[in-house]
């Protein structure tokens, strides 16, 4: 059985991009025909097929009991189409967030201001896992910049959703592959909504009194309708931590704000948080900082994950409970919060204590305050997610165990 | 999944069971209200209507919930019965999806109409699916906010059927449609459960359940309640009116605004033929001289936000031209003198018209455009949108022609009846392509419906990656039969040709019955998607059987 299946991949897509791994194969398909292929002979074998994104991690915690072929998207890594006139790009899955902004760039395009770190990730990977943060205040939620999908289904038939600007067709039906997790299909291509590279970027350095004084200026200022890529609130430790010998006066927050566009609404909108920040009693403070902030977000912000140990998402309502419930719970915690978006914002928590009883503090300590941990999963839709499953998939070949009850 | 109701249905008992639930006062099977629950707005049974044919497809039972636990037992009744269910909000849908075609129970949302919060950090608004339009945006301005959702059927649609055909209002190009302004709802499914999607935040795994109910229009569930993002009330409102050479040179002038990242609130683009027919009949291109015309229509005062005054009870007499000059200057125009030819013979007209808009009246294409938002920043982008038409080669024509459409722009709606009483009828085809394909697209689309009617189009509704386009048709016919084949045909060829060219067949008006035809050529394989997620909330087929191509 193992044998045959091995012999029919191979002819399917060559030897070279065949391997041989613990409970099954990894295959490298080269095309979306090469994955519908590879679909119908795992439905013909009953094996599983597991997507596998730029991060290239294949999961061993698996029933041994089923053949695995392990689905890499690398090899789609080309830029299908490129429409200059809708500002739309059609990108294979295998391609980087980052490797899709170097082929944009020189054009003077861009996928927008999302964060660096997401962009690591292949478009697939983006796509078929939902997770709050992946989102600008400027360009809104990544994935309301999906036009369309393209991706190969249990029976191995290829869908290819309708693009268009907007419909009243019906659901979006490719809403029903993204953050799916690769359990409705194996997603090859994309249409993606980009954006003319703006023609200013200003950034600035603002001090406020507190962390709640600062969540408070930000909010004043987006309800001015205030548009900004980027913006930061650091706590005095995690301030410390990121700007080496900064020192705050126990209690105040470093807000860091970026804004973009024509020049004049990038002023106005940096201007705009400015008169926010005074407001609640802040002031600007030197823009070395904010430079600093925002080359390592461009380069990929590795130093803000590093010292991260947790995650967590918040409403605007709840974000300062959180925070506050959060640094309480863990001594020498510190925190910023990013990701402002119109669902809430993202909270990275640090601590340098890390032991399993700090987790689980910090953890008790968001969701009692009404945050949500990342990677939460929506359980009342369990049985309609598996009913959805059941109705494309009954042999269950896509990525089974994943997202399951 | 087996098709509801076939068997016929033993009325008395579904009466009693019906009254168990929601009391006898909120279920009716009079034939006056079978009647009315018939049809909605969709001009194909207008026309059966005007002659004065009986409807083809009544409800068995009208039912008036006024809390979720009453949809919830009648969907589990209907379920268990095999009855199909019609979820109905304000009925002013034009493709018929709100149709009983296999009977059954039409639950009519509009009891269900409470606005329970507005969370003021969040800027969310939590409100029942069964509120009015128009008093929804009421009760938002009066607390300082607006949900920034202008449809011309403002006053006859509640949110719950916005939601259920992913509506767009007139300002769309900033709001959005009304899609993207959803962040969680509340639904009764076609199991009888009552389930939420998102709430609001997206921090859950799975696929995006909001994104698949909107756009669903009662096949899935009913929808019974949203938890909707609202923006702050404008404090500053700026219009002007443009000229530019022609349809391209328009286009292309949005585009250049919308693809800097500027947002206006609306922006509309007429064609050549209703460019040239407005400045036929009013000299100065302006609306003002027609506002004695559209006191039918509701006349908003301008600054108290999207509150209209009521529509005055006693319009004066007009004849039966005036008024179909009148109805097409809603959607585009049609000079009064040019009607009966237009009638006769369609194509004709259509390409004199093109002929002498492109080649002899070089006076150019309307455009009209609009800011709002928060005073500061809308200011600046207003004058760099200002700028940047300019630069497109549009010429700018003042306030008047902004601020004369903001006035009227509800008028449309209240046009349509006379010309059905006179004879005549007209429908509006909604479509949208990507910017590359748009000009191809309102080629195409204006070529075949030119074939069988007078037609006339706007550019609304813009965004980064394209726009849509809104093709307003009137045509005759001496009998409802042979009109209904003049209508199909129009219909026909005209989704067809935008199929054709990579465009989707609605832009927002939804599906229904009038397009369910054309949803396996809209979607494709893809269509196998909708059916799993039809099977997955709608295991035995009871919501809104019959509709959207679904089998």
């Amino acid at each position: 059985m193992t044998a045959g299946l091995r012999t029919q991949l191979v002819a399917a897509l060559g030897g070279d991009h065949v391997e041989d791994v613990e409970l099954g194969f990894r295959v490298s398909p080269g095309s979306a025909a090469e994955v519908a292929e590879v679909v119908r002979r795992a439905a013909d074998a009953r094996a599983a097929i597991h997507p596998v994104g730029a991060g290239g991690r294949i999961a061993t915690d698996l029933d041994p009991a089923r053949v695995r072929i392990f689905v890499s998207t690398h090899r789609l890594d080309q830029v299908l189409q490129l429409d200059e006139a809708s500002l739309l790009v059609h990108a294979q899955v295998g391609l980087r967030g980052s490797d899709l902004e170097h082929v944009l760039a020189p054009r003077n395009l861009t996928l927008g201001d999302y964060p660096a770190s997401m962009l690591a990730s292949s478009i697939g990977g983006i796509l078929a896992v939902r997770t709050p943060g992946k989102s600008s205040a400027r360009h809104g939620f990544f994935e309301d910049a999906v036009v369309g999908v393209s991706a190969v289904l249990a029976d191995g038939r290829s869908v290819h959703t309708r693009v268009a600007p907007r419909r009243a067709t019906g659901p979006d039906l490719a809403r029903v592959l993204c953050g799916s997790e690769g359990t409705i299909g194996v997603l090859t291509s994309a249409v993606l909504r980009i954006h003319a590279r703006p023609e200013a970027r200003l950034v600035a350095a603002y001090l406020l009194p507190s962390i709640d004084a600062a969540v408070s200026a930000v909010y004043l200022a987006l309800r001015e309708e205030c548009s900004p890529s980027g913006l930061r609130i650091y706590d005095a430790p995690q301030a410390a931590t990121h700007f080496d010998g900064l020192v705050l006066p126990a209690g105040q927050a470093l807000l860091c704000a970026a804004t973009a566009g024509p020049t004049d609404l990038a002023t106005c909108d940096r201007d705009l948080v400015t008169s926010a920040v005074v407001a609640e009693g802040g002031h600007a403070t030197d823009i070395a900082l904010a430079e600093l902030w925002w080359r390592r977000v461009q380069d990929g912000d590795v130093h803000s994950t590093s010292h991260v140990q947790l995650q967590a998402m918040a409403t605007p309502p709840r974000l300062r409970a959180v925070y506050r419930a959060a640094i309480a719970a863990v001594p020498g915690a510190r925190a910023h919060i990013s990701r402002f978006d119109a669902d809430g914002a993202v909270l990275f928590l640090g601590w340098d204590d890390d032991t399993p009883r700090a987790h689980e503090a910090a953890r008790h300590a968001v969701t009692s305050a009404g945050g949500w941990l990342l990677g939460s999963r929506a359980e009342k839709w369990n049985s309609y997610l598996r009913e959805l499953r059941a109705a494309l998939d009954p042999h269950q070949v896509m990525n089974p165990g994943t997202l399951a009850t | 999944m087996s098709p509801a109701a076939a068997q016929p249905i033993d009325t008395d008992r579904l009466l009693r069971d019906l009254e168990a639930i929601v009391g006898p006062r909120r279920v009716s099977m009079r034939a006056v209200d079978l009647d009315v629950y018939a049809r909605d707005m969709w001009p194909r049974l207008l026309l059966a209507h005007r002659d004065g044919q009986p409807p083809a497809h009544r409800p068995h039972a009208v039912v008036w919930p006024e809390h979720v636990r009453e949809v919830i037992a009648v969907v589990k009744l209907a379920r268990a019965e095999r009855i199909p269910i019609v979820p109905y909000g304000g009925g002013s849908g034009v493709c018929g999806g709100a149709v009983p075609v296999r009977g059954g129970i039409t639950i009519d949302t509009k009891r269900m109409q409470a606005m329970r919060a507005i969370h003021r950090e969040e800027l969310i608004c939590d409100v029942e699916a069964g509120l009015n339009g128009e008093r929804f945006e009421r009760e938002l301005a009066r607390r300082g906010y607006t949900f920034g959702h202008f449809p011309s059927s403002i006053y006859c649609s509640t949110v719950g059927g916005w939601l259920a055909t992913r509506a767009a209002g007139q300002l769309s190009t900033k709001y959005g449609k009304v899609e993207d302004r959803v962040a969680g709802l509340t639904l009764v499914t076609g199991r009888g459960e009552l389930i939420e999607t998102d709430g609001p935040n997206r921090a859950l795994r799975g696929p995006s359940w909001t994104q698949l109910v909107l756009g669903s229009e009662g096949t899935l569930g009913v929808i019974t309640s949203a938890r909707l993002r609202v923006s702050p009330a404008p404090q500053l409102r700026v219009f002007r009116g443009f000229e530019v050479d022609d349809v391209a040179h328009g286009l292309l002038a949005i585009r250049r605004v919308v693809q800097k990242g500027l947002r206006p609130a609306v922006v509309r683009l007429y064609d050549e033929l209703d460019t040239l027919i407005n400045s036929l009949s009013h000299s100065d291109g302006s609306e003002a001289a027609s506002e004695l015309d559209d006191v039918r229509a509701p006349v908003p005062p301008i600054d108290t936000g999207a509150l209209p005054a009521w529509p005055d009870p006693n319009p004066p007499k007009l004849g039966v031209v005036e008024r179909l000059a009148k109805l097409a200057r809603g959607g585009a125009g049609l000079r009064a003198g040019a009607m009966n030819a237009a009638l006769g013979s369609s194509e004709l007209v259509n390409r004199v018209f093109g002929t002498v808009a492109e080649k002899v009246a070089r006076r150019g294409c309307r455009l009209v455009i609009g800011l709002e938002g928060a005073r500061i920043r809308t200011e600046v982008e207003a004058a760099l949108t200002f700028a940047e038409l300019e630069a497109a080669g549009a010429r700018d024509r003042g306030e008047d022609p902004g601020w004369a459409w903001l006035r009227h722009r509800y008028a449309v709606s209240y046009r349509m009846s006379p010309v059905f009483r006179d004879g005549a009828f007209v429908d509006t085809m909604e479509v949208a392509s990507s910017w590359e394909r748009l000009g191809d697209l309102y080629e195409a689309v204006r070529r075949a419906i030119g074939r069988h009617a007078v037609v006339m189009a706007h550019f609304s509704h813009a965004y980064g990656d394209g726009c849509s386009i809104y093709f307003t048709f009137a045509a005759t016919a001496p009998d409802a039969a042979s009109a209904e084949r003049v209508y199909d045909a129009i219909w026909r060829d005209g989704l067809d040709a935008a199929t054709r060219v990579g465009a989707t067949i609605s832009h927002h008006h939804g599906v229904g019955l009038l397009k369910a035809p054309y949803m396996a050529a809209e979607h494709r394989e893809a269509m196998s998607l909708f059916v799993a997620v039809k099977r997955s909330l709608d295991p035995d087929g009871v919501m809104n059987p019959g509709k959207m191509g679904l089998p």
